[in-house]
């Protein structure tokens, strides 16, 4: 995502927050993090700050933390890491980052670019781990 | 009103998931249904009551039927790819095991129960040797 060089960590977060506010929702979010399979990267409880403006832009680039529906249960939203993109079919593969503790592509394939609408940009919980994801 | 805590409140959990429900996986399962099917054959064998037979017949078939569903689900949640990298005949030996119970299921042959429970080692070997105890058991089992 393009964004200016030089800020911040924590005034990102708090110009992230206050742009929140003003659209609702819909370009920045806050969401915890459920479950182990992104470890150590993510773990368990951490708030993660996540952005839509990025995807509508241009498709997910392989190594970016995204969430995607679950193709098996749509109205449960995953978060996983793009291994791959194949623009041909519009789709991904998504990894955990700890493979053996993951339910991911490999089980249930690629998903539909179409399905992945945020990307995990900013860690603002626990404090001791703040920062870009 | 908004506060800082009001913002910082997530809307909505997304999952890091690995499959509900628990991850807990352990051939000892397994195991155990074919422990019972051997011990069910050779009470039937040393029995001359009918009645008790054909129960031995029921309960053993049950039995071998548990052990394959446990094998499936090792199979097929617990054992990942990563996994057949290390182990390229793991498909089959779990083709086999699972055959080797529907033999227990058919046959009243002590010796093919015997066959399972060491097909059923050789699974827990690669259990053991993939980190099935420290990651899909509970810790703090009293030994």
């Amino acid at each position: 995502m393009a964004r200016a060089r030089g800020l911040s960590g924590p005034l990102f977060l708090v110009l992230g927050m206050a742009a929140g506010i003003t659209v609702g929702r819909r370009w920045l979010d806050v969401v915890e993090v459920r479950g182990g399979s992104m470890a150590p990267s993510l773990l368990p409880g951490d708030r993660l700050l996540v952005e839509s403006r990025t995807y509508r832009l241009r498709a997910p680039r392989r190594g970016e933390v995204v969430l995607a529906a679950d193709p098996r249960t749509p109205e449960r939203e995953l978060i996983k890491r793009v291994a791959a993109v194949d623009d041909a079919s519009g789709s991904a593969e998504l990894l955990g980052d700890d493979p053996a503790a993951s339910t991911d592509s490999r089980e249930f394939g690629a998903v539909p670019l179409a399905t992945i609408r945020w990307r995990a940009a900013y860690r603002y919980w626990p404090p001791q781990r703040v920062g870009r994801v | 009103m908004l506060t800082i805590r009001s913002l910082m409140r997530p809307s909505r959990i997304v999952d890091a998931h690995c499959d509900i429900p628990c991850g807990i996986y352990d051939p000892e399962q397994a195991r155990i249904e074919a422990e019972s099917c051997l011990r069910i054959i050779e009470k039937h064998d040393a029995s001359e009551d009918k009645l008790f037979r054909a129960r031995c017949i029921h309960v053993k078939e049950e039995r071998a039927e548990l052990v394959k569903h446990h094998l499936d689900v090792l199979w097929h949640d617990y054992f990942k790819p990563e996994h057949l990298e290390k182990y390229p005949d793991l498909h089959d030996t779990f083709w086999k095991a699972s055959k080797q119970a529907s033999k227990v299921k058919q046959s009243l042959d002590a010796a093919a129960a015997r066959e399972l429970l060491a097909m059923i080692d050789t699974i827990d070997e690669m259990w053991k040797a993939t980190g099935g105890p420290e990651k899909t058991r509970v810790n703090g089992r009293p030994s």
